[in-house]
């Protein structure tokens, strides 16, 4: 399995533990939206938790709201935000 | 080990509920998050010094914070419960109320238990519990004339705590209000006697409060069995209210 995939796969697996989803991981599409129409159906509150959870288990930091909205519209833009870190 | 941290813990009220805690158990750890008197402090320190250590904290300054919450979880990586305790009233009639005495008293009382909720909430959204106490006052509730400004501000507070506790209930965080009524603290320092007289005539109990009795309404709203209360405003008054 790549790298990606793995990492995404844990992405899922954080925001459904994290959040308390009643989803399993592997029910979230890569490029589903999180919030919104069409979403997992995430608000402001998984937001604000979904930030420190990235903080803490990925080291990516999203300093502000700016960057959140574009970190955290779907599983592709969060593995893609902890690539860069990463790198 | 439950990790607490009080601002305003050189004062009356600071010093009896962080004693409290310290006495409930030996699992508390309580910092005592001074300004610029520490010698309460740090007799109290000095009487607990495994379990208690004095932290330099201006509530008025976010980075202040930061740096206190810095040092706490360097060395304990967690942070339980916090009490916003610091305070301090300026009276005046509006009329006559420098704009100083209105900034001072919204700045330590409302704009610090703002800073503080936002310097531990990523450690406790993290830890995904934590509890936080907002040391309020009857004045919020009452609004007796020549407190404009410690009214607002203490109004402001419960605004704060309530809404505060919806955002953060889901994520196992408790914030909660106590709102003291005349209590026998230096915040009584400068009343004459005929002062104290008339505000014990205004108390049902007809005494004034003892800082230990704020102090056990903290350690209730911080305790496990009160894990279900949150956006709450208990008033600490002798029945005034």
């Amino acid at each position: 399995m790549e790298d990606v995939t793995l990492l995404k796969n844990g992405i899922k697996k954080m925001l459904v533990d994290n959040l308390m989803l009643q989803l399993k991981p592997e029910e979230i599409r890569d490029d589903q939206p999180l919030f919104g129409p069409g979403s997992i159906g995430l608000d402001s509150v998984d937001a604000l938790q979904l930030v420190v959870a990235l903080d803490k288990n990925y080291g990516l930091k999203i300093p502000d709201p700016a960057a959140a909205k574009e970190v955290l519209q779907s599983v592709n833009t969060i593995a893609a935000a902890v690539q860069q870190t990463a790198k | 080990m439950r990790v607490i941290l009080v601002t305003g813990a050189n004062g009356g009220l600071g010093q009896a509920i962080s004693r409290d805690f310290l006495n409930e158990s030996k699992e508390n750890f309580v910092w005592l998050g001074v300004r610029k008197a520490i010698d309460k402090a740090a007799t109290l320190a000095s009487e607990f010094p495994e379990r208690c250590s004095p932290v330099a904290l201006d509530v008025t300054n976010p980075s202040n914070w930061q740096s206190a919450l810095k040092t706490i979880l360097a060395r304990q990586g967690r942070i339980d419960v916090l009490v916003n305790n610091a305070g301090r009233h300026r009276d005046g009639l509006l009329a006559n109320l420098d704009t100083a005495a209105w900034d001072e008293v919204l700045s330590l009382n409302l704009d610090g238990v703002f800073h503080g909720c936002r310097a531990v909430l990523s450690s406790m959204i993290s830890q995904r519990h934590g509890r936080i106490i907002n040391i309020s006052s009857l004045s919020a509730l009452l609004a007796p004339a020549g407190q404009t400004n410690y009214a607002a501000a203490k109004a402001g507070v419960i605004a704060l705590t309530q809404a505060l506790a919806k955002e953060v209930a889901r994520i196992g965080i408790t914030v909660n209000a106590i709102c003291p009524g005349y209590i026998e603290t230096e915040g009584l320092s400068g009343w004459s006697s005929e002062e104290k007289t008339a505000a014990i005539s205004r108390v049902p109990m007809r005494r004034l409060g003892r800082p230990e009795e704020v102090a056990s309404a903290v350690r209730f709203l911080a305790c496990s069995e009160a894990a279900y209360i949150t956006g709450s405003v208990l008033k600490v008054d002798g029945g005034i209210l």
